[in-house]
């Protein structure tokens, strides 16, 4: 198959090549404001320390209650750290240059999803699941954590990207919260089955495979609305 | 014969009329000055020649072909730099480099050095963004003009924080580049000539035009 001069191969190639040129380059760039990744997850031990100390020392209770909490959390967190996305592109115009480049647009915005995901989503699971030992939480529930925030996050960060897109450099982040947290809800939602389900010994499959669903959905489509959210936002 | 043409554009913001019924044609080897106040829509107006921002009436060609329905052929041919530099503070000179090489789709290796040279900042290649002055990541920016290798090439305000030397450098590569059969539109508000080819003059503004 041939594209004007390029075969099928080369374009791939060349996709590929640009995809994790830019994947590098937020990758190196966060590295170097790691102090700005801290924060979210700072936030988020915090958070949880916070629940045991308020709710009292019944263990029970507390058992039944944190993975829920820790999900919470961890959703609240990743909205903290969303604005990375775009932010620094947006300040200093290198969103511009993305736009006019002579790669499709979904293609560079899905690169910098993924580092971001990468960045922040990848320490979260870490630490939630240190919290969710260190609170005891049985071997089943913590297996049904880890997987729904593994196929979760990801999610967060796809649908959120699409929201950052539109409403980068408008003041006012409670306008991006208002966007994306029902938008989080059915993530919430099979997640917490999930969990709930673990904790009681049943099987967890039908959840999994649902937020695998929604993953792929959320992949195929959240770098198509992201890059004509920005289109928007620029004009 | 490649040309870009501008038909009938206007530009209304937050209910006034910023410019209305701009009409021009530019072809190789040609360089076009926008000029006028602060405020008079010369960036939008770049802004809408290189398919950013929307004309609330008008359109604008490129050999013949509205923008709008050949985007991905356009920004194959065209550089647009804004006010904003593009570059990243984070990054060392030569990753921002790598980066600008890597997003115009060319396929050779990039020689970081000749290109340091050509902008002026010789040796600088390790130096981070972050601590360099802004006229030098101007330079920066601009590479991408060298880099991209474009027909042509829409500047916003190319010469702010520019030093004598840096003027007198971007004024060559604006001069070869339409020597060349380049085409250049740059805005600016500050009275200046460019020596070593003619210069069409854009006026933007509410007595005029």
């Amino acid at each position: 198959m041939k594209f004007g001069i390029f075969t099928w191969d080369e374009i791939m190639n060349k996709f590929m090549n640009t995809f994790f040129v830019i994947l590098q380059r937020d990758l190196i760039i966060a590295f170097r404001n790691r102090y700005e990744l801290v924060n979210p997850l700072m936030f988020f031990i915090m958070v949880i320390v916070l629940f045991p100390l308020a709710i009292g020392s019944d263990n029970a209770l507390l058992t039944q209650l944190m993975a829920g909490i820790i999900w919470v959390t961890a959703l609240l967190a990743s909205t903290l750290s969303l604005e990375t996305i775009f932010r620094s592109d947006f300040e200093d115009g290198s969103i511009e240059q993305l736009t006019l480049a002579n790669y499709p647009l979904t293609l560079l915005v899905s690169a910098k999803i993924l580092a971001h995901w990468l960045v922040t989503g990848v320490p979260l699971i870490v630490v939630a699941l240190f919290v969710g030992y260190f609170l005891s939480l049985s071997s089943a529930t913590l297996f049904a954590l880890f997987i729904t925030l593994l196929l979760g996050t990801p999610i967060l960060s796809l649908i959120g990207s699409i929201a950052v897109a539109l409403s980068i450099g408008l003041r006012g982040g409670m306008l991006l919260s208002l966007l994306i947290l029902p938008l989080y809800m059915p993530v919430l939602i099979f997640s917490m089955l999930a969990v709930n389900n673990a904790t009681v010994g049943l099987s967890i499959e039908a959840e999994t495979y649902f937020l695998a669903g929604l993953l792929i959905l959320a992949m195929t489509l959240s770098p198509i609305a992201t890059a004509a959210s920005l289109r928007i936002r620029l004009s | 014969m490649t040309k870009i043409e501008v038909k009938q554009l206007e530009s209304i913001r937050r209910d006034n009329i910023l410019f209305q019924d701009i009409n021009f044609q530019l072809t190789e080897g040609e360089l076009l000055q926008i000029d006028g106040v602060n405020g008079s829509g010369k960036s939008t107006m770049l802004r809408i020649c290189a398919g950013l921002t929307q004309a609330s009436e008008g359109e604008v060609y490129w050999n013949e072909q509205n923008i709008n329905e050949c985007r991905y052929q356009y920004q194959q041919v065209m550089t647009y730099i804004g006010h904003a530099n593009g570059v990243k503070d984070a990054l060392t000179t030569k990753e921002n480099i790598n980066i600008i090489h890597a997003l115009s789709g060319h396929e050779e290796k990039i020689d970081h050095n000749r290109v340091l040279e050509q902008i002026g900042l010789p040796g600088m290649e390790n130096v981070l963004l972050g601590k360099m002055s802004a006229g030098q990541k101007r330079r920066i920016g601009l590479t991408r003009l060298i880099i991209n290798s474009s027909k042509l090439w829409l500047l916003d305000e190319p010469f702010t924080s520019l030093d004598v030397i840096g003027k007198s450098i971007i004024e060559k590569l604006i001069v070869d580049h339409c020597q060349n059969d380049g085409m250049v539109i740059f805005a600016t508000h500050q009275e200046m000539e460019i020596e070593g080819h003619e210069v069409r003059h854009i006026h933007l503004g509410r007595n005029n035009e």
